[in-house]
C-alpha cells in the first residue's frame, strides 16, 4: 500500500527526476545534432578540393553561422571590454572575426584526414556540452568538447575545450597579459591583432 | 702556519689565475641569480583597481618577471637545440618506429605510474597499469607494441604532482623552471619524488646502466618534444603573449587531469570478458 510519505516523496522526485531531464535531454540531443551537422560541414570543406583561399572563403559563413563570434570576442576581452570605447569595441570585434577565421583556416592542412566522432552530451551550467573525439592519422586521439549555448532556439558554439583546455579562456589570458604589459591600452591590442593578420600564416 | 712547509706546493701563477677565475665566475652566477630573484617579484596593481587586483590574484604568478626570464632562456635553448633535434627525429624515423619507442619508454615508466596509482588510492587504475606492464612486456615485446590497449587496458598519465593534488595539496604560484618548463611548487616537488620513485635512478651506477639511463633521458626528451612540435609552433605563431598562453594552458591541463583522476570510474571488465548488459557508469 502506498503510504502518504511515499506519495510526498514521489511528488518531490517526479518533477525533479523525470520532467526536467526529459526537457534537458531534448536540448542536449539538439546540441549534439547541431555539433554533428556543423562538424560534417567543416570536415567536408577541409577534405574537399579547392585552393586554401577558396576554402577560407567558404569557411567564413559557416563559422559565423555556427560560432557566437561576437560573444566569444567580448568574453576574450574580459574586463577590458567595459573600459573600451564603442569604436574600439567595434574595431576589436571585426578584427577578432578575421583572426579567428585566419587561425582556423591556417590549420586546414593539418586536419585534412580528420575523423570526428560524437560522444556523450550533457548539460553544464546554462549550456550543453557535446563531447567528441578527433582522430587523425599518426596523431594521438584527442577529446574535444563543444560548449553550445541556446540549444533550444538558435544553437551557437561558445567554447571549444580541447583535452581539458578551454580555447576562449586561453585566449582571454593571452589578451589580458598583453594588455597588462601595454598599459591596459586596447588600441595597442588592436594594433597587435592587425600585425598578426598582416603576417603570412604557414 | 709555516709557509716553507714542504707539503704545500708553491702556488704557481696559473693556479692562482684559475682559482681567481673560478671564484669570479661563482660570484657572477651568484650575483646574476640574486639580481633575477630581486627583480623577480611582480608588483601588484594599485588597490583602487579592484578588477585588476582580482585578475592579478587569479593569475597567481607573483614571480612573473623571474619566470619570464627562464621562459626566454628555455625558449632560446629550445629554438636552437631541442626543436631542431625533434624535427630531425621526426624526419629520420618513420611514424611506426617513433610510436614503438614511445610505447617502450612508457612501459619503462610503469614503476612510477603504478606507485602513484597506489598512492592515489586508485585500485582500478593500478590494475590497468599492472596488466599493461605484464601484457606489453611479453606479448608486446619489451613494451614496443601496445597490445594492452586493444585488450581493454587503456593507458593513463599520472605523476606525484597529481598524487599530491588528490591528497588536497594546492598547486601554489606558477613557476617556470629552467629546462623543466611550466610548473608549480606542488608539481616541481612531485617531479622530484617521481625521480626518487624510479628504480632506474638507483641502479644507474654501473657503466652499462649509466649509458642506458642517458639514452632513455635523451629519447624521452625527443619523443615528448616531437609529439608537441605542431601545437607549440601554432601557439607561438598565434599568441600575442606566448608565456601567458602557456601558463594558462598548463594550469587548465593540470586542472583537467586532476578532475579526470577524481572522477575516474573505469570499469574493471576487460574487452575480452562478457560485457554487462548495461554500460558501467
Amino acid at each position: 500500500m502506498i503510504n502518504r510519505r511515499m506519495l510526498l516523496a514521489l511528488s518531490v522526485i517526479a518533477p525533479a527526476g523525470m520532467v526536467r531531464p526529459v526537457h534537458a535531454q531534448s536540448d542536449t540531443d539538439r546540441a549534439a545534432a547541431f555539433v554533428r551537422a556543423t562538424g560534417d560541414k567543416i570536415v567536408a570543406v577541409m577534405r574537399g578540393a579547392g585552393s586554401p583561399e577558396e576554402k577560407r572563403r567558404i569557411l567564413g559563413p559557416i563559422i559565423d553561422a555556427s560560432i557566437d563570434v561576437d560573444g566569444v570576442a567580448r568574453f576574450c576581452l574580459g574586463r577590458f571590454w567595459r573600459s573600451a570605447t564603442p569604436d574600439q569595441q567595434k574595431r576589436y570585434t571585426e578584427l577578432f572575426h578575421k583572426v579567428l577565421i585566419g587561425n582556423i583556416a591556417s590549420r586546414l592542412g593539418e586536419y585534412q584526414d580528420v575523423r570526428l566522432t560524437i560522444g556523450r552530451s550533457m548539460p553544464r551550467d546554462d549550456n550543453d556540452v557535446v563531447a567528441t573525439t578527433l582522430e587523425r592519422p599518426n596523431n594521438p586521439t584527442t577529446t574535444v568538447e563543444w560548449v553550445v549555448a541556446d540549444a533550444a532556439r538558435s544553437p551557437k558554439v561558445i567554447d571549444v575545450i580541447a583535452e581539458g583546455t578551454s580555447l576562449r579562456l586561453t585566449q582571454r589570458s593571452d589578451y589580458a597579459a598583453y594588455l597588462t604589459r601595454n598599459n591596459n591600452d586596447v588600441d595597442a591590442l588592436i594594433n597587435a591583432m592587425h600585425q598578426q593578420l598582416a603576417e603570412p600564416k604557414g | 702556519m709555516n709557509a716553507d712547509s714542504p707539503t704545500t706546493p708553491a702556488p704557481t701563477a696559473i693556479n692562482v689565475a684559475w682559482a681567481f677565475l673560478a671564484r669570479t665566475w661563482q660570484y657572477c652566477i651568484f650575483a646574476g641569480l640574486l639580481a633575477v630573484v630581486l627583480a623577480g617579484c611582480a608588483t601588484p596593481p594599485p588597490a583602487d583597481d579592484p578588477e585588476a587586483l582580482a585578475d592579478f590574484k587569479q593569475t597567481n604568478d607573483p614571480l612573473e618577471p623571474t619566470n619570464r626570464v627562464f621562459y626566454a632562456v628555455n625558449n632560446g635553448l629550445d629554438t636552437v637545440i631541442l626543436r631542431p633535434a625533434a624535427q630531425a627525429y621526426r624526419f629520420v624515423l618513420p611514424g611506426g618506429v617513433r610510436t614503438g619507442i614511445h610505447n617502450a619508454l612508457s612501459n619503462l615508466g610503469t614503476p612510477v605510474q603504478l606507485s602513484n596509482d597506489v598512492f592515489q588510492g586508485q585500485p582500478r587504475r593500478a590494475g590497468d597499469t599492472t596488466m599493461r606492464f605484464l601484457i606489453n612486456s611479453t606479448v608486446g615485446v619489451l613494451g614496443v607494441f601496445d597490445v594492452a590497449t586493444g585488450w581493454g587496458y587503456p593507458n593513463h598519465d599520472t605523476d606525484f604532482g597529481l598524487t599530491l593534488a588528490s591528497w588536497g595539496v594546492p598547486d601554489g604560484p606558477f613557476l617556470f623552471l629552467p629546462v623543466l618548463g611550466p610548473s608549480s611548487p606542488r608539481d616541481a616537488a612531485g617531479f622530484g619524488v617521481d625521480m626518487a620513485l624510479d628504480p632506474f635512478t638507483w641502479v644507474g651506477k654501473t657503466p652499462g646502466m649509466q649509458e642506458f639511463n642517458w639514452a632513455r633521458f635523451g629519447l624521452n626528451a625527443l619523443d615528448s618534444r616531437e609529439r608537441y612540435l605542431d601545437p607549440i609552433d601554432q601557439i607561438k605563431k598565434t599568441a600575442l603573449d606566448p608565456y601567458a598562453t602557456f601558463r594558462s594552458l598548463y594550469r587548465q591541463h593540470r586542472q583537467g587531469e586532476i578532475e579526470a583522476l577524481a572522477k575516474d570510474d573505469r570499469a574493471t571488465v576487460p574487452v575480452w570478458f562478457p560485457q554487462p548488459s548495461t554500460p558501467a557508469r
